[in-house]
């Protein structure tokens, strides 16, 4: 097992090493002065300029340049934004809560859904209910997130007045950001309104939650529904069967415990397809988080905030996928072999 | 802490269709949904119209204001003026006991006086000033109206006593003081953040002395004002007024519908008709100054010739351009100056459409098998031209029946301009929203060639003859002698062609209809100082 | 109708026939063949058969409504959009963009992904453990991400937006490739043949391929699922496709403007990625059905 770890670790460590290699090269590939695309400076007079070259290393080897970058990745100074000019880390905490506390009710609504859609849809699998299910994860798997978005902005919106249409709170409610997180500020926010405020950031959440939710929710349908169907074919099975349990014992006792396994190695997958998606949902409902952010960027040629945008990404989505996969061995030994 | 989960928790339960109490935070605030973020927050170094409307007639006030009956100039932080014979020296009487914000962030000490205003406009003026360089010493409308050159000296002659002293007589400074960029600031709060280092602050967290306070910017989500309880017009009936930041079209619509927003600027028009129905909106129509036009940029080629020009603006159907992008609701344009205007040019010939005449231009200037342009268009809806990459579609398929083809090229807002202030365009569809009545506000911000130099005169045009003109008119006080000169003006611009003036559109407010009080400024920002919310 | 049959039939059938027997059995199955079909004919024949040019601006026709409104034409059967172009033309090019390129875009990255994979798989020992725990870590990025990023760098445009989503589903062709083919290599018919003296390409050519190659019809057609939807996400987000061209996901968001007067211009290209997408879905676990029923028959 700590053969297993330190391996895992050690391609992890691999991983963001290429990874920050790659962002290196970004400052080069992407369009404009490399110092620019480092910095974050909008304007550089010559003597900053020529103390930024010595402070990055720029008349040096390209080696040199990437220790002098990945020095200050590490120190936390990953130059400006240039269309702020604001730090660009500190940019990116105010807005990857959002995204977090998005994609994590999400994830959750997909599990609470997806699990027992998908169990109950492979205990008959060629019947009325199994096939129901099946086609509407299919519908659900092909459908384009921002269309679905826009059919229920339009359906729940505008035409029923129920939720609005964008952002994560009425913006008449001042709550400071203390977390990043909506539903704690409110929690920790000192104002009479808290109630309120609280009700209103639910209706905020739900429409976003749905979109996003819709398809790793199919996802993990046809998941849980192929694994289902998979043990049920295994010998142990029959053996259970045989014995004379019923298929509730059956289904409980050996069915669903070889069954969701595999699941946690999804949380994993899911996530990253969730903080992409994510960016989609956060265009369409105007959510602060890091996906609007990232693609507002692109828009801007904001060069060094897509850099950094990129690293924090990847690094999240990479990182989680590394955990899950670790929690994954933990609980199963059969997959340390393979 | 537990008790707080557990009120938590009752209210999810409530979510359930119950009927929540709306709090009087939500019932005492206005949410105006602009079309972009602002630049910053100080008028003096802005152009666009949007961070105007934001922060321009709410955060602050100028020494004079314009009606928006009539044009005429009306007393501000200023209660009355003088102006010398030879109209050299103007001198202000300022108004008493007006109080600068009081924020968290700063407490005024002083009432507003004259020191405020000599801090304003030299700030502008001295290069030595510690501000003057913030933010890159760009005054963008003072430099196209040559104030450095104009104004020699700011002085206070008393407490509440200001001197202004021109080198040459100018018939629109006093229209210039009254515009939304000549917003007075803080001197205190200036030398303030000059002892603890924090310049930089002036332009972003600002003190003003207007109806409301600045209190929060969260960037390009929202800018959040607290009515000013103190402001010398008397208090607004808003106490919270929160600017939303909502760049996509349909979805400012849609927060219209769904009554996120109070105020939405720059409807489609399109959806007028539609939204019109409605028994909870209202649109709001007024005339405005403006113009919405394409300009060559005339420093590259082949747009330095003035045949191309013409060409390009009889290849373009103009009528085509009203219908599918103002809706017809807008005026087709002669010049770039409005019809409404006391010095529009009468004589000037409709714009003319005549492909094949286009191509012999382009022939004559040895372009007969065309060329390839970019057409820069700009990403917001504004007023002056509701949607320009619409707009550059049309003229893409036009420019495409005489040969040339065009690419469309587009940025973020901020961005877009600020590319565009650096010449990197061809041509760009862009426009111009007056700031006041006097003409002069239509020529010399857009194609002089102090413009051209301040990056706002986006054809980079550079003409003496026309220079001239302009000068001659500004020199003389007697109507009938300006209003000549700016005919001339508009002829010789008809002949030289550097941009294609295309309409002069209404303006027009989608508002909750229970919110009354909304000034539509026809010579600038909107404000918001009078609105209320009526209870049915 | 069951035949008459007066001679036993051979029950031999060639692995094509048993596959299309186990497949044409799933009516879902037929229905996503038949929708992918008329995508792939209107992909080829589009240019030709528009009723109208998609980019000629009729004037005098903006905002035409559906022919099934009251004032709509029917020589204009989806109405016409603000610039007066004929929304039917409109989504017959679309097609094209969308449905067309993603099926280049799938193959180039399939060419691709067929040689590398094939080098990676052919080789053995560290390096190549090695390469597939990094190309694992490769793919937990999704491909949307992958493509946005390669778009940042490349600058947005419809042809960055097809070498980004190449790029974008290389990852996975190569991964599931390589284990295919490792996974061939076990089998004892390469043992024997190696023993003939047959060489690698041989054994890659003769009984690799043939072997491997339902795998990577599947792999293939949920790849093409995935750039179709990618495609048009990059497009609605106004990366890809730049106006004025016709693609679906650049059609939405163009119209998004018009959307309550016009919502017409908003469903129906949205609709039609959603039937290519299915009809690719339905296509590829039909597939997939038929592959393991032909297996365990």
């Amino acid at each position: 097992m700590i053969v297993f770890l330190l391996r895992r670790l050690f391609l992890l460590g691999t991983v963001l090493l290429g990874l920050s290699i790659f962002a290196f090269a970004l400052g080069y590939l992407f369009p404009g002065d490399p110092l620019q695309n480092f910095s974050g400076l909008r304007y550089i007079d010559s003597t900053q300029r020529d103390l930024l070259i010595s402070e990055y290393r720029l008349d040096q080897s390209y080696l040199a340049q990437y220790l002098a970058f990945l020095e200050r990745i590490i120190a936390g100074n990953w130059g400006l934004s240039f269309a702020s000019q604001q730090p660009l880390l500190q940019e990116i905490w105010q807005v990857l809560p959002a995204t977090l506390e998005l994609t994590a009710y999400a994830l959750l609504l997909s599990f609470v859904l997806g699990v027992p859609f998908g169990i109950l849809a492979a205990i008959k699998p060629q019947g009325v209910f199994g096939k129901t299910i099946s086609g509407l994860a299919l519908i659900g798997y092909s459908l384009p997130i921002f269309w679905w978005a826009l059919l229920l902005i339009m359906f729940f919106c505008i035409g029923l007045g129920w939720f609005p249409s964008g952002g994560r709170i009425g913006v008449l409610y001042e709550i400071p950001n203390v977390t990043g997180f909506i539903m704690l500020d409110i929690m920790y926010a000192d104002v009479s309104y808290q109630q309120a405020a609280f009700h209103d950031a639910l209706t905020h959440l739900i429409l976003p939650t749905l979109v996003l939710a819709t398809y790793p929710t199919t996802v993990m349908i046809r998941f849980v529904r192929d694994a289902m169907l998979e043990v049920w074919d295994q010998n142990y099975i029959k053996t259970a069967k045989a014995k004379g349990l019923n298929r509730l014992q059956v289904l409980y006792r050996h069915g669903l415990r070889n069954a969701l396994l595999p699941v946690i190695r999804q949380i994993g997958l899911q996530f990253s397809a969730l903080i992409t998606l994510a960016m989609l949902t956060e265009v369409i409902f105007s959510w602060p988080g890091i996906g609007r952010w990232l693609i507002d960027s692109i828009y801007q040629r904001n060069f060094p905030a897509i850099q950094s945008g990129l690293m924090i990404i990847s690094t999240l989505v990479i990182t989680v996928n590394m955990l899950t996969e670790i929690l994954h061995t933990l609980f199963n030994p059969l997959a340390r072999k393979s | 802490m537990k008790n707080r989960l557990i009120a938590l928790l009752v209210s999810v339960v409530w979510l359930a269709g119950c009927q929540q109490e709306v709090p009087e935070t939500v019932r005492s605030g206005l949410v105006y949904c602009a079309e972009g973020p602002p630049e910053h927050f100080n008028p003096q170094r802005v152009t666009s119209g949007t961070t105007i409307d934001i922060i321009s007639q709410q955060l602050y006030d100028r020494l004079l204001d314009i009606d928006p009956e009539n044009g005429n100039l009306l007393p501000g932080l200023a209660v009355s003026w003088q102006r010398s014979a030879d109209g050299l020296i103007y001198d202000f009487t300022l108004r008493q006991d007006v109080k600068f914000h009081q924020t968290r962030f700063f407490s005024p000490s002083r009432p507003f006086n004259a020191d405020d205003v000599v801090f304003t406009f030299e700030r502008i003026m001295e290069p030595s000033h510690p501000y003057h360089f913030l933010g890159g010493g760009n005054y963008p409308y003072f430099q196209s109206v040559n104030w450095a050159a104009l104004v020699q000296q700011v002085s206070a002659i008393g407490p509440n006593q200001v001197r202004f002293e021109l080198s040459r007589p100018d018939s629109s400074f006093l229209s210039n003081l009254a515009t939304d960029f000549a917003a007075i600031l803080s001197a205190e709060y200036a030398a303030n953040l000059l002892t603890d280092g924090q310049q930089a602050l002036l332009d972003s967290r600002p003190i003003g002395t207007g109806p409301f306070r600045f209190r929060e910017y969260q960037k390009d989500v929202l800018v959040r004002l607290y009515r000013n309880t103190d402001y010398w017009r008397g208090q607004s009936a808003m106490e919270q007024l929160v600017f939303d930041i909502v760049p996509n079209n349909a979805k400012r619509m849609a927060k219209l519908l769904t009554h996120e927003c109070d105020i939405v600027a720059f409807p489609r028009l399109a959806e007028l008709t539609l939204i019109s129905e409605r028994p909870d909106v209202k649109v709001q129509e007024s005339t405005s100054m403006n113009v919405g036009f394409w300009a060559f940029n005339t420093t590259k080629a082949p747009f330095d010739q003035v045949k191309v020009r013409q060409a390009l603006a009889i290849a373009i159907n103009q009528s085509a351009i009203l219908q599918a992008v103002y809706f017809n609701q807008a005026t087709a344009a002669k010049g770039i100056l409005p019809p409404t205007s006391w010095a529009f040019e009468q004589k000037l010939p409709d714009a003319e459409y005549n492909p094949q005449r286009a191509r012999e231009l382009l022939a004559e200037s040895g372009l007969a098998a065309g060329f390839s342009m970019d057409i820069w268009a700009m990403p917001v809806q504004r007023l002056y031209n509701p949607n320009a990459l619409k707009m550059a579609e049309l003229i893409q398929a036009d420019l495409a029946n005489i040969g040339v083809t065009a690419n469309i090229v587009s940025y973020e807002w901020n961005t877009f301009r600020r590319k565009l202030s650096e010449g990197e365009h061809d041509s760009v569809l862009i426009g111009w929203a007056a700031d006041n009545p006097d003409p002069d506000n239509f020529f010399s911000p857009l194609l002089s060639c102090a413009a051209a130099d301040s990056g706002s005169n986006r054809a980079l045009w550079c003409d003496p003859t026309f220079d001239l003109l302009l000068s001659q008119a500004l020199s003389t006080d007697n109507q009938e002698a300006r209003r000549a000169y700016y005919l001339a003006a508009q002829r010789h611009l008809h002949a030289e062609m550097p941009l294609v003036a295309i309409a002069h559109s209404q303006r027009f407010q989608a508002i909750n209809a229970n919110v009354e009080g909304v000034i539509i400024n026809p010579y600038g920002g909107i404000a918001l100082f009078a609105a209320r919310r009526v209870l049915p | 109708m069951a035949k008459f049959r007066l001679y036993l039939e051979e029950n031999n059938r060639s692995p094509l026939a048993q596959l299309w027997r186990e497949f044409s059995r799933q009516h879902s199955a037929l229905v996503g063949l038949t929708l992918f079909a008329s995508f792939l004919l209107f992909s080829v024949i589009a240019p030709f058969i528009t009723p109208h040019d998609p980019y000629f601006q009729a004037d005098n026709l903006l905002l035409l409504p559906p022919s099934w409104a009251p004032d709509g034409l029917v020589q204009y059967p989806f109405g016409t959009d603000d610039l007066g172009r004929d929304l039917l033309s409109r989504m017959l090019k679309g097609t094209t963009y969308t449905f067309g390129l993603a099926l280049v875009t799938v193959l180039a990255s399939l060419m691709a992904g067929l040689a590398l994979g094939a080098l990676a798989g052919m080789s053995r020992g560290v390096k190549s453990s090695f390469f597939n725990h990094l190309l694992d870590l490769v793919l937990t990025i999704p491909s949307l991400l992958l493509a946005i990023i390669i778009v940042a760098i490349l600058g947005p445009g419809l042809a960055n937006t097809a070498w980004a989503i190449i790029l974008a589903l290389l990852p996975q062709f190569v991964h599931g490739i390589r284990n295919a083919i490792a996974d061939q290599l076990k089998r004892d018919y390469v043992t024997a043949y190696r023993l003939d003296g047959a060489n690698n390409w041989q054994v890659l050519t003769r009984v690799v391929i043939p072997n491997i190659w339902e795998k990577i019809t599947v792999m293939s057609s949920m790849a093409l699922s995935t750039a179709i939807l990618d495609i048009a996400a990059l497009g609605f987000l106004g990366l890809g496709a730049q106006a004025p061209t016709a693609e679906w996901g650049a059609m939405i968001s163009d119209s998004m403007d018009l959307i309550y007067v016009a919502p017409a211009s908003v469903a129906v290209p949205g609709l039609l990625i959603f039937a290519a997408v299915l009809s690719v879905n339905l296509l590829g676990d039909g597939l997939k059905v038929a592959i393991q029923k032909r297996r365990e028959s």
